[in-house]
């Protein structure tokens, strides 16, 4: 479970306005919302990289800013995170960055990493691409890599940050697809942000929507596509008028 | 109003003043939480091998051509500026010595850091700078990984031993240079040269005079390149802010603490 009550934070202004939020074991929560309303901060601030001013975070019972520097860093090896703008180290081949966090965190033998990188990179429609550098790939291509480095550990806890942005619709439905097999097949609790709601929603167990800083909404997906909530219903369907 | 003005403006300096002092308090006091962090992991050995292999092979080897030329022509330099002097009072005996003291006491550490703060300290600072505002700095904590172990450690070791290892090269390099030179110019033979530098006027503690140097303003350049990439905000032109004050404060720090450091050890 992930649970998140009162979550403040504010920069040159108000960001998320007391936030809060359940995410359920084993669920993959969609969370959507206009540009600008906080999702992007939330995520971060899930994972620890940003703190708030107010409000607690529990991931599997343990309050994350309650612990100290080391103790966080070890509970990070819980999550994996596609960033949305991938934040592949760019000093590094595709290879080597799929591979960083088993070479770095699990001492895996490195046949076995090479298999999984290979095996990461079929998933992702990306084979042969071990020796690349970031800095030569189109920005479907980064995303690709970005969602391959975000699973290879298969994490219990992962969080997604527009995994198919800039993909054409075929490969980013691959994409959705792929990431809720593998939620599914290993139980994992999946946070993912997109704009791609049509594709989105078709794999999400449970969505809010978030506006203004605030989580306006939060219930199953079907909840979400019938909801007659003037704001979630303008969202979820894309139309032009209405209140957002 | 107008007295409201008038006051204001003449309070004008004493906010530029204290401003001041606040940016300065906090460069050297982020630095100084910088050092703390370093030596934390440095004492529990833990920071990246590869990576600091890595760093010193990108510092130290690639900036040898630089070193080379920039040592060469110090030597050189130091016999043209020696020359007039040497002539009036015949003192060719002496060039080695004059060359060598300024040499290894001064000129060798101060102009190496200098080319080392321009060539290694920016680009550290662009680096880091770069990896901050593409989230890969938050990638690397998000994966579990310290970023001052895995990437500021090794940086730090290698500009520190980068420019410990190019002084001593560059002294000898410099030697090298105004011995030639003194050949050139004043017709000192390298050998009457080589005499004046081992006479006993010049003594082993001139060496580490200068080598201590090279040590301190090491540490300059590293945290004060590092400080600036890590705490990067504002996408691209924040990373050329930060390598801009990367070479100020290194330049300011160098200078500031050759004087300290030449007071305090004679």
């Amino acid at each position: 479970m992930i649970e998140l009550s009162g979550i403040t934070k504010s920069f040159d202004r108000p960001v998320l306005r007391g936030v809060n939020l359940r995410v359920p074991d084993g669920c993959l929560y969609g969370l959507i919302g206009p540009g600008a309303s906080g999702k992007s901060v939330l995520l971060k601030i899930i994972v620890g990289l940003i703190r708030p001013e107010a409000g607690t975070v529990t991931i599997r019972g343990r309050d994350i800013f309650a612990m100290s520097d080391l103790e966080l860093q070890e509970f990070r090896k819980q999550i994996g995170m596609l960033f949305q703008n991938n934040a592949l180290f760019d000093f590094m081949t595709v290879a080597d960055n799929i591979a960083f966090p088993l070479r770095r965190l699990f001492n895996l033998p490195e046949d076995e990493v090479r298999q999984r990188v290979a095996e990461r990179l079929n998933v992702v429609s990306l084979p042969g691409f071990e020796d690349r550098l970031p800095s030569g790939l189109s920005g479907g291509q980064k995303k690709r890599v970005g969602v391959a480095r975000a699973t290879v550990a298969q994490a219990p806890i992962v969080l997604y940050d527009e995994p198919a942005a800039g993909l054409d619709p075929v490969t980013s439905q691959k994409i959705f697809d792929l990431l809720r097999a593998e939620q599914r097949a290993a139980g994992a609790t999946v946070i993912m942000v997109s704009s791609d709601l049509d594709r989105l929603l078709t794999v999400t167990d449970r969505v809010g929507m978030m506006y203004r800083g605030q989580l306006i909404f939060d219930g199953t997906t079907r909840q979400a596509q019938e909801s007659a909530d003037p704001y979630v219903h303008q969202f979820v369907h894309g139309i032009p008028e209405g209140p957002l | 109003m107008m007295a409201g003005s008038v006051v204001t403006r003449a309070l004008q300096p004493f906010a530029a003043l204290g401003a001041f002092f606040i940016t300065t308090s906090e460069v050297v006091g982020g630095m100084g939480v910088m050092f703390g962090r370093i030596i934390s992991r440095l004492v529990r050995f833990a920071f990246d091998r590869s990576e600091l292999l890595k760093n010193l092979y990108k510092m130290g080897v690639k900036s040898v051509p630089i070193v080379v030329v920039t040592a060469l022509f110090t030597g050189g330099i130091m016999v043209i500026q020696a020359a007039p002097l040497v002539q009036r009072y015949g003192a060719h005996g002496l060039l080695g010595w004059g060359a060598g003291f300024g040499t290894l006491r001064e000129i060798g550490p101060l102009l190496t850091a200098l080319m080392i703060s321009g060539r290694v300290g920016a680009n550290n600072t662009a680096e880091l700078g770069t990896m901050v505002v593409t989230e890969q700095i938050d990638a690397l904590r998000a994966l579990a990984i310290d970023p001052i172990s895995f990437l500021i450690v090794p940086r730090f070791i290698g500009i520190v031993t980068t420019l410990f290892l190019s002084t001593v090269f560059a002294d000898a390099l410099a030697l090298f240079g105004a011995a030639y030179a003194g050949t050139g110019i004043l017709g000192v033979e390298p050998m009457v040269f080589y005499n004046g530098l081992t006479s006993g006027l010049l003594g082993l503690g001139d060496v580490f005079h200068g080598l201590i140097k090279s040590v301190v303003f090491g540490i300059v350049i590293a945290l004060a390149s590092c400080q600036f990439g890590i705490t990067t905000s504002g996408g691209a032109p924040g990373v050329g802010r930060a390598v801009n004050s990367t070479v100020v404060v290194s330049a300011a720090g160098i200078f500031v603490l050759d004087y300290i450091v030449s007071f305090a050890i004679g």
